[in-house]
């Protein structure tokens, strides 16, 4: 909204015809900005919207894609965006940390969405194989999963080569590094389509006691505040798009490459296999999906908090709000 | 010049494509170099003609992006020239802060685009003017203060008021400068475009690129370099085009 104002002050929204025209009456406009590009990652929305359950809940809902360089928590808390799909728990508790008001109303990924991957025929067989390797990762949050999950294994920095992960796997497929990590629906299909699954050995950061929920969904704390229903109809219509996606690969994988398709169909329906386990593991198989659970996402703040990457505690229960999953029946939230 | 010189012209370049064509193939076939490193070009024709629409679409909204902020950038460049010119006080004033604002990178100003115009085909307009306005600028500047002051005092004992002076003889003695400038930001502009639909889209030849590399589908990521060389080249010989009609007589400074 702040956006409109802007414009409005200038005096130029007669400009900018791009800005779309009034929507149906009695529907609130909305947007939701997504972590990235168009893709089955986010298949239920897509179908959602393609099926009109945004519009049943009184939502006339664009879908924004995101980017390379956008962070979702801005746009959310500059009013820019309604609703975003950001980064995943340890986005919020930075966004919180430099008080940006925002808040997560539902969690998408309940389990760490990567794994770090080696070939089988290499000599690493456990995490202290890890030794004296050349590791790449991302340091958007993926780096500490990995630091915690090698300190447990008695390793300290020093005693391997971390290096920032570009866009490319290749490095590690022509083996100049030894271990790469990849989220398991995206990398790690590039991984299996060029090495074979069976060449692949994978470390699941769960398995070593370490999740961290990912793909967290947002709003801007004036939003949460003065329109609660319109939060609860955006929950309701999302979860019904997400399990009807599930249930029917075809028609979420159709709603995603109608907007985007130029897409590889194989891929997509792998990226969607592996994003919809993500989403109904953990507290989700009981309570439906975006569910947040709450001892998951401490354990991840006071994980974050021990390595200093927030240097002060976030009051959790302001940073991650659940009454409007809560406020949902227990048929709109498919339990 | 007979008319067969363009026409040769031409078929030399037909000539050179096919070769670079040829030579790709031959070396892909020759040294069984893996599609996704170098794909087959047939790979590529394949990837563009399996959703054809798309990459239409696609060129289309960046196209329209490119000429818009290259509309924008042209005519801001020409005025601002003008203005400095003529008002060399302001010149000191903003031209720093224009030089200032050329150095902030385009990433840096993208995300602050997309906060205040969202995901419209204005913002990537604006990212696009952002990197033309400039070189146009500076550039007609420089054309405007290389015209001869004999000249300017030839036609004013001929009682010409300032604007007859401006539009008959120094905007058309800075025209091949400024066309220099024209023909950077033709370039400019397309990369401005494309940048801004990495700031979120879901149309353009920028969400193409971006969506192909990271999904590492190294063919779609050719389909989509493919169609910015055309939209790139063909633009940059429209504008070189003009400059040939437009200063005829550029060949003789």
């Amino acid at each position: 909204m702040q956006r409109r104002a802007l414009l409005g002050t200038i005096g130029a929204t007669g400009l900018f015809p791009a800005i779309r025209p009034a929507g149906a009456q009695g529907l609130q406009r909305a947007t939701l900005r997504l972590k990235w590009l168009a893709q089955t990652q986010f298949a239920g929305f897509y179908l959602a919207l393609q099926r009109g359950y945004y519009r049943e809940a009184g939502i006339d809902l664009t879908i924004n894609p995101g980017g390379p360089n956008l962070l979702t928590e801005n746009l959310v808390a500059t009013g820019a965006d309604t609703f975003g799909l950001s980064g995943g728990t340890d986005s919020v508790f930075a966004a919180r940390e430099r008080n940006l008001p925002i808040q997560c109303v539902g969690i998408a990924h309940q389990q760490t969405p990567f794994v770090f991957v080696v070939r089988k025929d290499s000599p690493i067989r456990t995490l202290q194989d890890f030794r004296g390797k050349t590791i790449t990762t991302w340091f958007t949050g993926a780096n500490y999963v990995l630091l915690g999950m090698l300190a447990q294994a008695g390793l300290r920095q020093g005693d391997f080569t971390i290096q920032p992960q570009q866009v490319s796997v290749t490095p590690f497929v022509d083996g100049q590094i030894d271990v790469v990590t990849a989220t398991r629906y995206n990398e790690f299909y590039t991984l299996m389509t060029r090495m074979g699954r069976d060449n692949l050995r994978v470390f699941v950061p769960d398995e070593f006691g370490i999740t961290f929920p990912r793909d967290t969904l947002i709003v801007s704390e004036q939003t949460a505040r003065d329109k609660p229903d319109m939060v609860k109809g955006f929950l309701r219509a999302s979860i019904r798009g997400w399990r009807e996606a599930l249930a029917d690969r075809k028609a979420g994988v159709d709603a995603v490459m109608a907007v985007a398709p130029t897409l590889n169909r194989e891929h997509q329906e792998f990226m969607l296999e592996e994003a919809g386990k993500l989403m109904v593991a953990g507290a989700a198989a009981q309570n439906g999906m975006f569910w947040i659970d709450q001892d998951a996402v401490k354990a991840a703040h006071d994980f974050l908090l021990r390595y200093e990457v927030i240097k002060s505690a976030v009051n959790l229960p302001a940073a991650y709000n659940r009454s409007f999953l809560e406020g949902l029946s227990a048929a709109d939230r498919g339990v | 010049m007979s008319m067969r010189g363009p026409a040769l012209a031409m078929l030399r370049l037909l000539a050179g494509l096919l070769i670079a064509g040829a030579v790709w193939e031959g070396a892909v076939i020759a040294l069984g170099i893996r599609p996704h490193i170098l794909p087959r070009l047939g790979m590529i024709w394949g990837a563009v003609m399996q959703a054809p629409q798309a990459y239409w679409d696609g060129f289309l909204r960046t196209l329209i992006e490119t000429l818009i902020g290259f509309a924008m950038g042209a005519c801001v460049g020409v005025l601002n020239g003008v203005v400095f010119f003529r008002l060399p006080t302001l010149r000191d004033m903003l031209l720093p802060i224009f030089v200032v604002s050329q150095t902030i990178p385009v990433i840096a100003f993208g995300a602050l685009v997309v906060l205040w115009f969202g995901n419209t085909l204005m913002a990537k307009a604006i990212i696009a003017f952002y990197l033309t306005f400039f070189p146009v600028t500076v550039n007609t500047l420089l054309g405007l203060n290389s015209v001869d002051p004999r000249q300017v005092a030839l036609l004013r004992s001929f009682g010409a008021n300032g604007a007859q002076i401006l539009f008959r003889l120094q905007l058309p003695m800075a025209l091949p400068q400024t066309f220099v400038a024209l023909r950077l930001a033709a370039s400019l502009s397309l990369v401005g475009a494309i940048v801004g639909e990495w700031f979120g889209d879901t149309t353009g030849l920028g969400v193409l690129l971006l969506q192909a590399m990271y999904n590492e589908n190294v063919v779609a990521l050719w389909a989509a370099i493919f169609c910015c060389a055309i939209l790139g080249t063909g633009f940059y010989a429209l504008v070189a085009w003009a400059e040939r009609r437009l200063v005829f007589w550029g060949a003789e400074q």
